[in-house]
């Protein structure tokens, strides 16, 4: 039985006047179950490997054994395809004309040969692979939950980006994507915006060997994701203004332009399947006008549907104060996430500007980032910056840009700004 | 005939809220073989033909409570479904689906004016996220009233409930007549009767305390009988009950059961003691636990025309002195006039401004010039 829960941190109390609210929301899923395993529908996977001319032989043979492993990971009973990309896209299994096949012993036998026709040649063009992949998904009116896993070595050459926005806009809302590049020759902005849309991760896989492990991974947690698909549903009073809402863990993601309209008080933000995981999000509500001292009024319901039922709801609220000790307070999670939320920008916008021979402006952002990591205590983007840059003093943010850095630690560092740690309690 | 609990309005026996002032009527069940009828449990109150129209601006459902509630507020078993604020639905979890207003418990704010001359207000104030206080004010037209202040000990599990219970115990007790007593005797009889009061608060909150708790229920107690001339005060803990004469020296007629109560009682100055540490620990309650419930008692000759304040601490805190409060009173009074309820409700708003850091009870009853009756209406107190 799947139980959600919802939990708010914020400093409910305004100072006289105050009318913007702010507040963390930590959703819970417990007991969600395996992909697939309810009666509303099947679970679909698909695996997209590029098999551009740059991924040569050993690139090619390392994408086999992953797509391989990721195979041995789909559980039977699953639709499932095998996508090679190249500057277009092939459908690799099934060949006998059908969209998906249902796996089984059988199929995973002839998906995992099917794996050796793959081959070097031609150039990258991703829009074409996630278009498949959504017809493909489209073509199997039961499945109601697809998930597809992404490769790529390189850039998007042989697309233009308009076209590419174009054949990602029609993925998206069909299938999940989580992205994958191997290797220094991609581009970390661009695959997070493919990952963005198609609301799935980005992350850097340094050396093709270790593309097995990752896809097995991958596998085994879209596997374990239960729901098929959950809306984030935030109201908001009358004439008030939601200004943002923002998942911040596990990983920062600007939700608010996901929004859909379900009456003019609440909004809708897709929020894509659920295991058993906990995602954090950062509400934040511009009330339409302030109340007297001593006034409460509820600033949002935080609600999250599964198949339009509320299964679970924080109520985010607003009590004005004119007791300074009371109002004064900043919630520790807000604090937190807003922390964690500068700190991917100034990452992205620091690594951006040194790219572009910015040099000033990169060590201010990174400066910004090495003290921003070290209070809210993310070890892991210290670790990476470091690699990046020389600390000299963490708490003021004095930094100087190291010489001759590796290009995948540059990108390690980047792919890992958006993934946030949690509040220490 | 059936009447508001809250304004006096005429209101039709089966009306669900008051056309005037928009209380929620007490539902009420219909008359049963022999059983009261309808506009007896309306204008009845717990003493019978004693006193005059009680209090009730809860809805209560079992027929039980609702033959003594009229004493004292209840607590609402249904929320109102619309805002108070925007008109619009009120959700389960209590906020309006439109504006987001918080639909107010009616347990946070009560207000009640038994007769012309006496009421009472009872608020959460701004701090608190209960109302623990508690009032039961039952006046006649004429010259008898019993008023009732307990305020809960926050510290305590629901003391909220205690507290309610243990001023309609006492209300109920109070509010039978002293009979044709006079002077000494009649103060005597109403001693007595405080004392009775109290002991039947206390049962009240032993009744509401579940066994095994660690930390059980309690409340103060004050509490005025109120028979003309003849007032006694009887108090147990730091809620308290003031003199405020028109044309003579106000004076506190209490002296609190507290840390501060005690050094008071010792000489040291008020303002010096009330500022000290743990000054405001009390040093005897009602409640499972308390060292003994025996009320202290004052009593007064009224022979010119006043005030008579019963108030918790989420008043006095702001004007401990006698004459502090009587400043209060007289700026609400020019401000609002000399009706009880409004100047017990710009009392408790004052409260509010400054804080409002406790919960805040105010009972306010305007005794008369001749010393054998209350002044009339406020057009009389105002023509004064």
């Amino acid at each position: 039985m799947t139980e959600f829960s919802a939990a708010v941190y914020q400093n409910e109390y305004l100072a006289g006047g105050s009318t913007d609210v702010h507040a963390i929301v930590t959703i819970a899923c417990a007991g969600a179950g395996q992909a697939g395993a309810t009666s509303e529908g099947d679970a679909g996977e698909i695996v997209i490997v590029d098999t551009s001319a740059s991924m040569g032989w050993p690139g090619v043979r390392a994408a086999q054994a992953a797509a391989a492993a990721a195979l041995d990971q789909i559980i039977d009973g699953t639709w499932f395809a095998l996508v090679a990309g190249t500057h277009t896209a092939r459908l690799v299994f099934p060949f006998d004309g059908t969209a998906m096949a249902w796996m089984d012993p059988r199929t995973r036998e002839q998906a995992r040969a099917a794996l050796g026709s793959l081959a070097p040649d031609g150039g990258t063009a991703m829009g074409t692979w996630l278009e498949l992949a959504a017809t493909l998904v489209q073509a199997v009116p039961s499945v109601n939950q697809a998930h597809a896993i992404l490769l790529t070595d390189g850039k998007n050459q042989h697309e233009q980006p308009y076209e590419l926005d174009a054949r990602m806009a029609r993925a998206a809302g069909h299938l999940q994507v989580d992205c994958r590049g191997v290797g220094a020759n991609w581009e970390v902005g661009e695959l997070r915006r493919i990952a963005s849309t198609l609301m799935g991760s980005v992350d850097l896989i340094p050396q093709p060997e270790q593309m097995a492990e990752e896809f097995a991974m991958l596998m085994r947690q879209a596997m374990a994701r239960g729901v098929a698909s959950a809306d984030l549903r935030v109201w908001a009073p009358q004439g008030a203004q939601v200004l943002f809402v923002r998942q911040v863990a596990p990983s920062v993601e600007d939700l608010t332009p996901r929004r859909r309209e379900l009456n003019p008080l609440t909004g809708a933000y897709p929020t894509g399947s659920w295991g058993d995981e906990q995602r954090d999000y950062h509400v934040a509500v511009r009330l339409p006008a302030a109340r007297a001292v001593g006034q409460e009024q509820l600033a949002a319901r935080v609600q999250l549907a599964v198949r339009d039922q509320v299964v679970a709801q924080g109520l985010v609220k607003a009590m004005w104060s004119d007791d300074s000790s009371l109002t004064a307070q900043i919630s520790p999670e807000v604090a937190h996430y807003t922390g964690q939320t500068e700190l991917a920008e100034a990452i992205q916008d620091g690594l951006a500007a040194k790219a572009s021979g910015d040099d000033r402006t990169a060590t201010a952002k990174l400066g910004r980032a090495a003290q921003l990591a070290a209070e809210t205590g993310n070890a892991e983007v210290t670790a990476k910056l470091r690699k990046v840059v020389e600390i000299d003093e963490a708490a003021t943010g004095k930094v100087r840009l190291r010489r001759d850095v590796d290009k995948l630690d540059e990108m390690a560092l980047d792919t890992t700004s958006t993934k946030t740690t949690r509040v220490r309690s | 005939m059936t009447v508001c609990p809250q304004c006096g309005t005429r209101v039709a026996a089966d009306d669900r809220f008051c056309e005037e002032c928009g209380a929620d009527l007490p539902r009420v069940a219909p008359a049963a073989p022999g059983g009261q009828s309808a506009d007896d449990l309306a204008v009845a109150t717990g003493a019978g033909t004693d006193a005059a129209t009680g209090v009730e601006t809860g809805a209560e459902t079992d027929a039980e409570s609702e033959a003594t509630a009229p004493l004292a507020w209840g607590r609402r078993a249904v929320a109102p479904r619309t805002c108070h604020e925007c008109g619009g639905e009120i959700d389960p979890d209590g906020y309006c689906t439109q504006c987001g207003a918080k639909a107010p418990r009616p347990r946070d704010h009560l207000a009640s004016r038994p007769a012309a001359w006496v009421a009472a207000v009872s608020d959460r104030g701004i701090r608190h996220d209960r109302n623990e206080d508690a009032a039961a004010v039952v006046a006649e037209p004429a010259d008898r009233a019993a008023l009732v202040v307990c305020d809960g000990v926050s510290s305590a599990a629901d003391s909220d409930v205690a507290s309610l219970e243990a001023a309609r115990a006492a209300a109920g007790v109070l509010a039978g007549s002293a009979g044709l007593a006079t002077g000494s005797a009649l103060a005597a009889a109403l001693g007595a009767r405080i004392g009775a009061a109290a002991a039947a608060a206390a049962s009240a909150v032993a009744a509401a305390t579940s066994d095994g708790v660690d930390s059980p229920p309690s409340c103060t107690f004050v509490a005025a009988a109120v028979q003309l001339p003849v007032v006694v005060v009887g108090v147990v803990g730091d809620s308290r009950a003031y003199w405020l004469p028109d044309d003579d020296e106000p004076v506190l007629l209490t002296l609190d059961d507290s840390v501060a109560g005690q050094q008071i009682a010792a000489g040291r100055p008020r303002a010096e003691a009330e500022a000290g540490p743990q000054a405001h620990a009390i040093t005897r309650w009602l409640g499972v636990d308390s060292p003994d419930e025996k009320p202290r008692l004052t009593t007064l000759e009224v022979d010119r025309a006043g005030w008579l304040v019963l108030c918790s601490d989420g008043l006095w805190n702001y004007c401990s002195e006698a004459a502090a409060l009587r400043e209060q009173l007289r700026s609400a009074a020019a401000a609002v006039g000399e009706d009880p309820l409004d100047l017990a409700s710009a009392l408790v708003d004052w409260a509010n401004e400054q804080g409002g850091h406790d919960n805040i009870t105010v009972v306010l009853a305007r005794l008369g010039a001749d010393g054998t009756r209350p002044a009339g209406g406020p057009a009389e107190g105002a023509e004064r």
